[in-house]
């Protein structure tokens, strides 16, 4: 019967602060595609080329797209978009969806950072960072930009550390300024380095303590991508923590999730004329199989 | 005198747009206009006096740039702009400004226009206590007493009995008014969009009280005729914390898809919601501002009487009136808000969070530093907890 599933698909774009997502899911919520790249200053046009290039990724025409989702902070400029949904939202039901039994999900992006609190698959509170440096990637591009290093570079250096060096500033130019008089001290660059993510995550797991943490956490964001972050982040916490495959990608693909949970909605609702028959099939196919 | 040529809501959007306007017309034609910050100056004494008494608000959606030079960064951003406004000269239609001890900064306000402000050569500051207690009561009866001999002076006559009788049945009138145009919040959809409601509020503080009470008047009998078709059901939400006179906030929150249907700031219930009592004296007017006003800047005996400690009841003690506003407004939710340095809210925020915990009603905190501009990054943390209530 496999055959006979409609070639109906939901798309979710996350446009965020550095980085721009999307993913495109099937009616069962399966991961079909997806595909990451820098945001640069054109947000529209960013847009729609990750679009384009994820229904490439995934072997899917737009028009067999039944309802998209966009979010992050550039998600009012996404011109096709059905509906727009914070990345708070979308983030913690893309959490949810690889990892259900999550209680609290911790998010390091480019220029921010957040905390969330789920329960039941659904976001119940949460906290951000957006106001200042300290905490999130920008910290960390700072410190590889004053040692020179790549940031993947950095990550794999600071793990040969078992005895971090202690950042003390809270801010991320005085901490680049630190970071230099360490060096001029003689300390290790690699207790350095272990520093700097303690340093960082330090910032955000006071953020979370202030929700409390309750495990599992999963660390996403792409922050989450550097080794040296998650080591970090596990001392810090004095938990493990768990990481999806691709870290980067969770709030697209909750906004694909939701993509097609509004959509069967609409279906449900009567209100979905677009698609409307291979939809409700589509509809069907999936609710009996939840079964 | 100037005839107002529109009515109800439009005549609402007009004052607020222009708080000084009418004022303006007034002062030409002999009446002498007394600003007052913050809810404590008992406004009743003006208005027995023959005077109109002013509501000094900021303006969020001017940049502070006079304040600085004679205030650091590190204070309460909205007493800030109201200096900063002072001495710019944006309020050269008073003949007074009234302070009260309400909060520390509240004070240094009064001395900062003394000093700096060539607008309202009359100033005066009123010692507010900062607790609820019986001797409090009585002390701070005094400080109106003292107040009330410096008006008289300003007045060249005395304050009559009388007077001071009819000034707090038409106050009074004025806070029943307001009570009615909330009620018509309580329907689901709502009748009146907060937007509305808080520049009826904020032209309420800027109008003589009896053309305040005939603008609510019309604004009740307009909105109660209103038909208002039900649509996709929306989170009701409450907002809570210092003075917010600017609908910015509230549109912020509406576009996010709730309504805001009740709140807990100076510019609207706590402003409303307490009676004088009679007799209409002095001690009355003490008990009703010390006592009646739930602001956090009054120490609050717990009501329970127990020796020992019990923090629930506590809290129960403090936020009751709130939950009882959560339940008749159908509130599913609440927006502390706050602007930023202000410590006496801000030490309210986690046992008022705690307490809606208990009652099972979700809650977000915000601060902003009272300015149009800080309200953007604020957008997506409040869109995210309107979905959180879907």
């Amino acid at each position: 019967m496999e055959n006979a599933t409609p070639a109906l698909f939901f798309a979710g774009i996350d446009i965020g602060s550095t980085m721009s997502k999307a993913v495109v899911v099937d009616a069962q919520g399966t991961l079909r595609g997806y595909v990451v790249g820098p945001t640069g200053a054109e947000h529209r046009r960013r847009a729609n080329k990750v679009m384009e290039d994820v229904l490439l990724k995934a072997e899917v025409t737009l028009d067999q797209v039944a309802y998209i989702i966009s979010t992050g902070y550039g998600r009012v400029n996404v011109p096709f978009a059905d509906k727009q949904v914070t990345e708070l939202t979308c983030h913690a039901k893309g959490v949810a969806s690889l990892f259900p039994e999550v209680r609290t999900a911790i998010d390091i992006g480019g220029q921010d950072a957040k905390v969330l609190k789920i329960k039941n698959g659904r976001l119940t509170d949460f906290l951000t960072n957006d106001k200042c440096a300290a905490g999130t990637g920008r910290f960390l591009e700072v410190a590889a930009e004053t040692l020179g290093l790549g940031l993947n570079e950095m990550g794999q250096i600071s793990l040969q550390s078992d005895t971090p060096v202690k950042i003390n500033s809270l801010c991320t130019i005085f901490a680049q300024q630190e970071i230099i008089s360490r060096l001029s001290e003689g300390q290790p660059l690699t207790d350095i380095l272990a520093g700097v993510y303690i340093a960082v995550t330090t910032r955000v797991v006071k953020l979370a303590r202030q929700l409390k943490v309750e495990p599992p956490v999963v660390f996403t964001g792409g922050v989450a991508k550097n080794s040296g972050m998650v080591k970090a982040m596990e001392i810090v916490l004095g938990i493990p923590v768990l990481v999806p495959e691709e870290p980067l990608i969770t709030g697209a693909l909750g906004a694909a999730i939701l993509a097609r949970d509004e959509a069967f909605k609409l279906v449900q609702d009567g209100d979905y004329k677009m698609h409307k028959k291979q939809l409700s099939e589509a509809y069907i196919e999936f609710t009996e199989k939840g079964r | 005198m100037v005839t107002a040529t529109t009515k109800g809501l439009s005549r609402a959007h007009e004052v607020y747009a222009d708080r000084g306007r009418r004022m303006r017309e007034l002062r030409k034609a002999g009446k002498k206009i007394i600003g007052y910050i913050c809810l404590y100056p008992p406004i009743e004494i003006i208005t027995a006096m023959g005077m109109v008494p002013f509501r000094i608000f900021g303006d969020m959606s001017e940049p502070i740039t006079a304040a600085d030079q004679v205030s650091t960064t590190v204070v309460c951003p909205f007493l800030r702009s109201i200096i900063d406004l002072g001495i710019k000269g944006k309020f050269d239609f008073l003949d007074g400004a009234v302070g009260a001890h309400t909060c520390d900064i509240g004070m240094t306000t009064i001395i900062a226009w003394r000093d700096y402000i060539k607008d309202a050569p009359f100033t005066h500051l009123i010692d507010v206590p900062h607790t609820d207690h019986a001797p409090a009561v009585d002390y701070f009866e005094g400080q109106i007493n003292f107040f009330k001999k410096h008006i008289e002076e300003l007045a060249g006559e005395k304050l009559s009995e009388d007077k001071l009788k009819k000034a707090c049945e038409l106050h009074n009138k004025q806070r029943k008014l307001v009570r009615e145009l909330y009620d018509l919040r309580k329907s689901d959809p709502p009748k009146l969009t907060s937007m509305e409601n808080l520049e009826v509020m904020v032209s309420l503080f800027s109008l003589p009280v009896e053309e305040g009470n005939e603008l609510l008047e019309e604004v009740i009998k307009d909105v109660k005729e209103r038909n208002i078709k039900p649509g996709k059901k929306k989170a009701r939400l409450m907002v809570w914390g210092p003075v917010f006179d600017n609908t910015s906030l509230y549109e912020l929150i509406e576009s996010a898809g709730a309504d805001v249907v009740v709140d807990d700031t100076c510019v609207g219930t706590r402003a409303f919601w307490a009676d004088v009592k009679a007799p209409y004296n002095l001690h009355a007017l003490a008990q009703r501002y010390l006592v009646d006003i739930k602001c956090p800047r009054t120490y609050r005996d717990t009501q329970h009487q127990e020796t020992e400690r019990n923090y629930d009841k506590d809290l129960d003690s403090r936020f009751n009136y709130i939950k009882k506003a959560v339940a008749d407004w159908h509130v599913n939710g609440v927006i502390l808000q706050s602007v930023k340095y202000c410590d006496t809210h801000g030490y309210e925020v986690p046992n008022l969070r705690h307490y809606l915990d208990t009652l099972g009603i979700p809650s977000i905190y915000i601060e902003h530093d009272y300015s149009e501009r800080s309200l953007a990054p604020i957008k997506t943390r409040v869109e995210a907890f309107v979905e959180t209530l879907d």
